[in-house]
């Protein structure tokens, strides 16, 4: 007879003994069959970026996986195949509410969309920590923001054109996204900067962002085939520094145009000065706090934390530089 | 019986313990079953029910399955996570540029998603040149990326073959020269096992001759010789961070921007309705493809487009940005491009949907846009080797949808009607599509575009009718299994009663019949002048009064008896030894109604309160008639045991007579008892005990003598 409390039972509810043995031995062997496959599990934490599989995220995923690895967590990572998929997005976080995952790490794609989905995150007490953007709902103990220093980035920029055209030059500003908080504070930095600290830079034309490299390489061939008189062009984005790269390399005044862009993507056309500089974020250092601050809020143990993260100027002179390479660094893996 | 409880309880057990060995059984043979190919196996494309698409646009024809999106890590699974040493190799071709595509292996959990699954995946990537392999984890670790000379070209085939053998791993692709670049790790700590499939990466390919077989340590030394493969090691940094030679990841896109330069004149869709509607107008748009089969479509941020007759210079793949210079038509909806010259401008990541409803979609402002949309299923057809066409509902909307692809019969009949379906595909409101009959249909790209979001809603009237007939069985087992536990409960009981009045039968009365033989024979030895024949006198009539009682309580406690006799008999025997031995108590007992199966604890219940209420008045009324009566009616049955004795005060304490036990009694059965008497005016106890309703009994005698074997009883007790 199995060690059972039910078994022991001479009366079972008012059944007779031989059927309440018969129904414990049946209820042991469910049981047992069904706690075969029972084990502890780990709590998991969603970390959905963009997109996945770039330079700018996959350190993200490198950041957040070193902290996991030492508070006993586990990582779900996973992000729409296209930066510009919200939908997607969303999908991903209700598949994580619906899991029953410990909390959610997100760079929400537009900031507006988000607000709902994060809200009943936060609804169901589900941690969140949201990244690169602020989405207008205040922090507490179970929301945080991490967010690279986009005002600091606009400076970074700024500074760096004012320097390549000695104070003096017209340029033209691409990938103008006003749906994303983040861009907008990059943009009205440059612009604050450019005028106080170089007046004597003008800028010539501004163009929106659109989602795709290809998109905003027709931007830039028609302002670059327009006649207008450009020195140097500053992408806000990703989309629109390639874009406005390969339009350079068509056009071939990439030697003649300065580009200075913002988050890390082509590597090489630095290397060889096509792309003068670039904005990067630091991904890797935003992970690994993003996962800090979770690893708070579940315990129970985080306040409310708004974090700016410095980024980084990448130029040929620093692409190889310890600095730049941690924050390139993609190994999400554990090191032996 | 209790043996038959006992079986029972054992059945049940055992069902439940078979289950277990079933479920179990049949998962260990599945995994022994499916632990290795039984042998080199050509996997078949065209079924595509056998297939599960993890995002792209998978099309089959002529023995090639074919992606037709430049998608980020488009996958197509098969087989069996069981899977664990085996091959799997595959012709493969790769359809663009700065993309690759191969083959995966020892998969499993696997989404949408870039690197959403746990697995290895092995193939060629044109923007490096490179045979690669490497390990996804939802995260992509890479360990081998072997230059393969002279190149990758795109458009041309390469066979791909990759093997697993314990956690040692051998990829090989061979031109179509001949030229084998081949590679091995060995990953400590690999997943072990999971099925197979095809995936590309920012790029469409085709694959053909797909072949899986059973694998080997002399399969694996044929691929790489007699040594051991080396220790994986994955990259640390993306492709292109590298100092040098970072050329070759520059190359292939520095080449195309070679031959890149648009048209900068280039309008935008929507501005094309803006146009002459009386002259033909030539005019240059951008545009993603988002649909290549029947038609093109293409889409900038503006608006869709349609492009029935094109002349491109290459193979489109949806995701494609492409520049098509051709003759502007308008039409009262939309605008198509008739004589395009298309010229492919890049590759890209195709544009996600937008997400409408049908009221939106209807006003035709989403003509030629990719869109996704949820409808109702009320119809669907399939049109020979046209594809399938469904009929959706949504709110005051009825739409088509479309779809070509072939070999999807199974998807097709798993579409059950009134499902509610989300769809992602072109939206068109040319009647050369909708016939007029709906304000728009959505082209789409593949079968796999549907999702099936909820079945059909319960509430239909076939399901309806199952619920209630369900519930009434449910209802009819409860209450079966409710009446059985109650049967066995009581059978236990009078089992134990029987065995105390065999026990009693076999001391006490045996006692009392030897003590009064002792005193019979202690008054014969005093003879009749003894002093004491007095108190010997009343001690034998004490010894036999006692031994009257035991046997009453002794056939009161036997139920055989009372199944014999039936409540009636069983009374009149209970009275009839009570008024024996000189008394002058005149017994009636009479039952009128309809007699009907009375429940065994209702028949024993009033048996005993019978019992009672002869007794006392035997005792204590000194009556001349006792009259039994018992009256069957639709809801129970009465029993009334009345007098003519002397009565007594009836008082709210009921403290004598044995009345608290006969009120408790019948309470036990949800019987009504009352009690009218007076002083001089005798006594009647009545009980009106419920009976269940006839039909269920029936039933229940049915069920009875179909499960137990046993005859149904109709007399007393059930």
């Amino acid at each position: 007879m199995l060690p059972c409390p039910i078994a022991k039972s001479t009366r079972f509810g008012g059944w007779h003994p031989p059927i309440a043995e018969g129904v414990a031995v049946a209820a042991a062997l469910l049981m047992a069959g069904a706690c075969a496959g029972c084990r502890q599990a780990r709590p998991v934490v969603a970390v959905i970026p963009r997109t996945c599989g770039t330079a700018l995220w996959e350190p993200e995923h490198a950041g957040a996986a070193s902290v996991a690895r030492t508070r006993g967590l586990d990582i779900y990572w996973n992000a729409p195949m296209s930066d510009d998929d919200i939908q997607t997005q969303i999908s991903l976080i209700e598949k994580s509410l619906d899991r029953g995952y410990a909390g959610i790490i997100v760079a929400p794609i537009e900031t507006l969309p988000m607000r709902t989905p994060i809200r009943r995150v936060l609804a169901r007490g589900v941690p969140a920590v949201v990244v690169d953007t602020e989405l207008g709902i205040p922090p507490g103990p179970l929301l945080s923001y991490v967010m690279s220093d986009e005002k600091a980035g606009g400076r970074m920029a700024a500074r760096r054109i004012g320097a390549l055209l000695g104070g003096h030059g017209d340029i033209a500003i691409m990938g103008i996204n006003p749906p994303m908080m983040s861009n907008t504070a990059r943009e009205r930095s440059f612009e604050d900067t450019l005028a106080k600290e170089f007046p004597g830079v003008h800028v010539a034309a501004r163009k929106f962002g659109l989602p795709s490299a290809p998109e905003e390489q027709q931007v830039a061939e028609q302002l670059l085939s327009s006649g207008e008189k450009i020195d140097a062009i500053v992408a806000l984005s990703l989309a629109s520094t390639r874009g406005a790269y390969y339009a350079l390399v068509e056009f071939d005044r990439e030697r003649v145009v300065k580009l200075v862009g913002f988050d890390q993507d082509l590597i090489p056309p630095i290397r060889t000065g096509g792309i003068d500089s670039v904005v990067i974020q630091n991904t890797f250092a935003i992970g690994r706090i993003a996962m800090d601050l979770m690893d708070g809020e579940i315990h129970g143990k985080s306040g409310a934390a708004e974090i700016l993260v410095q980024p980084v100027l990448m130029t040929r002179d620093n692409v190889d530089s310890p600095e730049v390479r941690q924050i390139l660094n993609l190994s999400w893996w554990p090191t032996q | 019986m209790t043996q038959a409880v006992r079986r029972i309880s054992l059945a049940v057990a055992c069902l439940a313990a078979g289950a277990l060995l079933v479920a179990g059984g049949a998962r260990f043979w599945r995994s022994i079953g499916r632990h290795r190919p039984s042998g080199p196996q050509q996997v078949s494309l065209e079924k595509q029910d056998d297939w599960q698409a993890f995002g792209g646009t998978w099309q089959y024809a002529d023995g090639v399955m074919r992606n037709n999106s430049d998608e980020r890590g488009a996958k197509l699974m098969t087989g069996s996570t069981e899977l664990s040493d085996y091959s799997v190799e595959a012709d493969v071709l790769l359809l663009g540029q700065y993309g690759d595509a191969g083959l995966i292996i020892r998969a499993s959990d696997e989404e949408e998603g870039v690197d959403a699954y746990h697995g290895y995946m092995a193939g060629l990537r044109d923007l490096d040149n490179t045979l690669l392999l490497g390990r996804a984890d939802y995260g992509w670790r890479e360990y081998i990326a072997r230059t393969v000379l002279p190149r990758v070209y795109a458009q041309q085939w390469y066979h791909v073959k990759v093997l697993a053998v314990g956690c040692d791993f051998a990829i090989s692709a061979t031109a179509g020269n001949g030229a084998t670049t081949a590679a091995a790790i060995e990953d400590p700590g690999c997943i072990r096992s999971g099925r197979f499939g095809l995936k590309s990466y920012n790029t469409g390919a085709q694959w053909r001759n797909v072949e899986i077989r059973p694998a080997s340590q002399e399969d694996l030394q044929a691929m790489i010789g007699n040594v051991r493969p080396p220790i994986a090691v994955p990259v640390q940094f993306p492709t292109g961070v590298e100092p040098a030679p970072y050329d070759k990841y520059f190359e292939p896109i520095q080449r195309d921007l070679a031959e890149h330069r648009t048209d900068v004149s280039a309008q935008p869709i929507s501005s094309l309705r803006l146009l002459s509607p009386n002259a033909t107008t030539t005019v240059t748009v951008h545009g993603a493809v988002t649909l290549t089969s029947p038609v093109l479509f293409i889409q900038d941020s503006t608006g869709g487009l349609a492009i029935p007759s094109s002349h491109p210079h290459a193979p489109l793949l949806i995701g494609d940005e492409i520049e098509a210079k051709g003759d502007a038509e308008l039409n009262d909806f939309s605008s198509q491009l008739h004589n395009a010259d298309v010229r492919l401008l890049w590759s890209h990541t195709p544009v996600p949907p937008v997400a409408v409803t049908a009221s939106q979609a209807a006003t035709g402002s989403f003509d030629a846009e990719y869109v996704e949309i949820e409808g109702r299923l009320v119809d669907k057809r399939q049109d020979g080797d046209r594809g399938i066409v469904l009929m959706l509902s949504e709110g005051s909307q009825d739409f088509l949808a479309l779809a070509t692809q072939t070999g999807t019969a199974t998807q097709f009949q798993h579409l059950k009607v009134r499902s509610r379906l989300r769809l992602r595909g072109i939206c068109v409101v040319d009647s050369h599509y909708t016939h007029d009959l709906t304000p728009f249909a959505i082209f789409l790209p593949s079968f796999n575009d549907i999702e099936v979001m909820a079945g059909p809603p319960w509430w239909s009237a076939g399901h309806i009718i199952a619920l209630v007939m369900g519930t009434l069985v449910l209802i009819l087992i409860g209450l079966t299994c409710y009446i059985l536990i109650e049967r066995w409960r009581m059978q236990a009981v009078l089992e134990e009663r029987e065995r105390l009045a065999h026990e009693m039968h076999d001391t006490l009365a045996q006692s009392f019949a030897g003590i009064g033989f002792q005193l019979e024979a202690i008054r014969d030895e005093l003879g009749e002048t003894a002093d004491i024949l007095p108190q010997i006198d009343l001690a034998q009539e004490m010894v036999h009064n006692s031994h009257q009682e035991a046997r009453r309580s002794i056939a009161a406690m036997r139920p055989d008896h009372l199944e014999a006799v039936g409540l009636a008999g069983a009374l009149r025997e209970a009275a009839a030894r009570m008024v024996a031995g000189g008394s002058t108590v005149v017994v009636r007992v009479n039952s009128s109604g309809s007699e009907r199966a009375i429940p065994l604890r209702v028949s024993d219940t009033l048996l005993r309160i019978g019992h009672e209420a002869i007794a006392n008045a035997v005792r204590h009324a000194h009556p001349a008639y006792i009259d039994v009566s018992l009256r069957f009616y639709s809801g129970g049955v009465e029993m009334i045991v009345a007098d003519d004795g002397s009565g007594f005060e009836l008082t709210d304490g009921l403290e004598g007579f044995g009345i608290r036990g006969m009120h408790k009694r019948a309470d036990s059965i949800g019987a009504r008892f009352t009690v009218r008497t007076a002083p001089g005016q005798g006594t009647a106890v009545q009980v009106a005990a419920p009976l269940p309703p006839s039909l269920l009994r029936s039933s229940w005698r049915r069920l009875r003598f179909g499960l137990l074997g046993r005859k149904p009883s109709y007399g007393h007790p059930l």
